[in-house]
């Protein structure tokens, strides 16, 4: 369970103003909103990526702001991050990027038989075919490979809980929906907490258990993606209703 | 009107020397916990081997021949100089001497130092300026590996192993270049230029000079990765991440060694 308590945070101007939020275990929560309204912040707090300027994050009952060292490193195994953009080692083979995710794995050290099998397990999660690309760089991958690599990293270590930062951002319609289907794939296989960052409402309306609206640093709405398909709010409507009006009428209200 | 305007001269100066000022201030706290994180990790042997003698085979081995070219002129210039000032006025076996003193004491380390500031120390801020603008160091963390036991630590340790060794043999190219440029261009014979090169010699020599090649091996790979650390701003903060990093490193390097003569010399 992830319980974001009270998060506050500032760069210049405040991003996060009191978000409190319950993720219960097992459960899927999509964090949508416009750009620029602090989602992927939100999500960098939940393993001490950036420390909230006021506030907590609990990881099953376990504070990782106020906790010892020992316990938020054993906080941050159980937590898988697939980020934006992979962020794939990219001096390191496939392999080696995934050895990273292995938390006995002694870096420079070459995979012994039982951590190669874990690593074309996960490989296999996300149906690539681990003959194929197990020595490749990243920069031999394409796009939707590279995701799908960077999400293998995530779980290979057995993650309870998975971050996705903007996981379909970037791919074509076909490998945004493949991207989706693994993600509804690996919760069912590994029964893994799930919390996703994305400007993809239908995509996130269709794998989500609840969706939330994140709006100048506060939760405008919290519910079911059928609750959500039926507010009345017109923040809410803009982002069910895709089209170009609601799109206009939205960044309207922003710029109010 | 001329009194406001260099009243407002001497403010933006006063401004732009606080600035200055509390960035140094930033930079050496910041290099202090991280020259602390590394002692930390390490003590608790959190460093990988394999990775520390990989960072020595890149900042040792391949930095031989580099080392070696630099110290081979360095010898060489300073003979050729000294030859010049010193034929007619005193006997050219001091020569030696000069020679000894100036690759031994200063130009070894120095020109060492440099080398590793260009080949090594640019190269490392430039590594983890990008991996830290492209999230790579955030997922370390998110990996549950330390980034500064992963990345920093060997790199220090291996400076620190490296660097007086590369001095030590930087010193043996230059004095043998020299030697062998005072034989062809001034016909000073070995035997000669060995007894002036001991005449003046004193066994400390040696000692600092690979003392300071090991302060110059803590220096650079902490400002280095220490500048890495900090880069923001895609491709133009890893520009300007490197080209920080190597005016501090240069600088650094030759503060040092304006230190040590007061400090270990007198």
């Amino acid at each position: 369970m992830i319980e974001y308590r009270d998060i506050h945070k500032a760069f210049d101007t405040p991003v996060l103003s009191g978000i409190d939020l319950r993720v219960e275990t097992g459960e899927c929560v999509s964090i949508v909103g416009p750009s620029g309204t602090g989602k992927s912040v939100l999500l960098k707090t939940t393993n001490g990526l950036l420390r909230p300027d006021r506030g907590d994050v609990l990881i099953d009952g376990e504070s990782v702001y106020h906790s010892s060292r020992r316990t938020v490193e054993r906080i941050r195994r159980k937590i898988g991050y697939v980020f934006q953009y992979a962020a794939l080692f990219d001096s390191m083979t496939v392999w080696e990027n995934l050895c990273q995710g292995l938390p006995d794995h002694e870096p420079g050290r070459p995979p012994t038989r039982e951590e190669l099998r874990l690593i074309c397990e996960a490989l296999e999660a996300v149906n690539l075919d681990p003959q194929r690309i197990i020595n490749e760089l990243p920069g031999e991958l394409s796009g939707g490979m590279r995701k799908r690599v960077g999400l293998a990293r995530a779980i290979v270590g057995r993650p309870e809980i998975l971050l996705y930062d903007e996981p379909v951002t970037g791919l074509d319609p076909v490998n945004a929906a493949v991207v989706s289907l693994l993600i509804t794939d690996i919760r069912e296989r590994l029964h893994v907490t799930s919390v996703i960052v994305t400007h993809d409402i239908e995509g996130a309306l269709l794998i989500s258990d609840r969706v939330a609206l994140l709006e100048h640093g506060k939760l405008r709405f919290v519910g079911t993606p059928d609750a959500f398909r039926a507010s009345q709010d017109p923040v809410v409507r803009a982002f069910a209703d895709r089209s170009a009006a609601s799109a206009v009428a939205l960044a309207m209200m922003e710029e109010q | 009107m001329v009194a406001n305007v260099a009243g407002k001269g001497i403010r933006g100066l006063l401004r732009a020397a606080a600035r200055a000022g509390v960035g140094a201030g930033r930079h050496a706290g910041g290099m202090a916990m991280l020259a602390g994180r590394i002692a930390s990790v390490t003590l608790r042997g959190h460093v990988s081997v394999r990775e520390v003698l990989r960072q020595i085979y890149f900042t040792g081995v391949e930095s031989i021949p580099l080392v070696g070219v630099t110290s081979a002129l360095c010898g060489l210039v300073t003979s050729q100089q000294g030859g010049y000032q010193f034929t007619g006025q005193v006997p050219l076996y001091v020569l030696g001497s000069v020679v000894a003193s100036s690759v031994v004491l200063e130009l070894g380390p120095v020109m060492t130092a440099f080398v590793l500031v260009g080949r090594v120390g640019a190269r490392t801020t430039a590594e983890l300026g990008t991996m830290k603008v492209t999230e790579q160091i955030d997922a370390l963390y998110s990996l549950g590996r330390d980034p500064v036991s992963v990345l920093a630590a060997p790199r220090l340790i291996a400076g620190m192993i490296s660097t007086p060794l590369l001095v030590g043999l930087a010193n043996l190219v230059g004095l043998f270049a020299g030697l062998v440029a005072s034989q062809h261009t001034l016909g000073l014979g070995p035997e000669s230029f060995l007894y002036g090169a001991r005449l003046y010699w004193h066994d400390w020599d040696l000692l600092y000079s690979l003392v300071k090649g090991l302060a110059f091996g803590v220096a650079i790979p902490l400002i280095s990765c220490h500048m890495g650390f900090q880069t923001r701003g895609g491709a133009a903060g890893v520009g300007e991440a490197t080209t920080s990093s190597v005016v501090l490193m240069i600088m650094a390097v030759l503060t040092l060694d304006a230190l040590f003569p007061p400090l270990f010399l007198n």
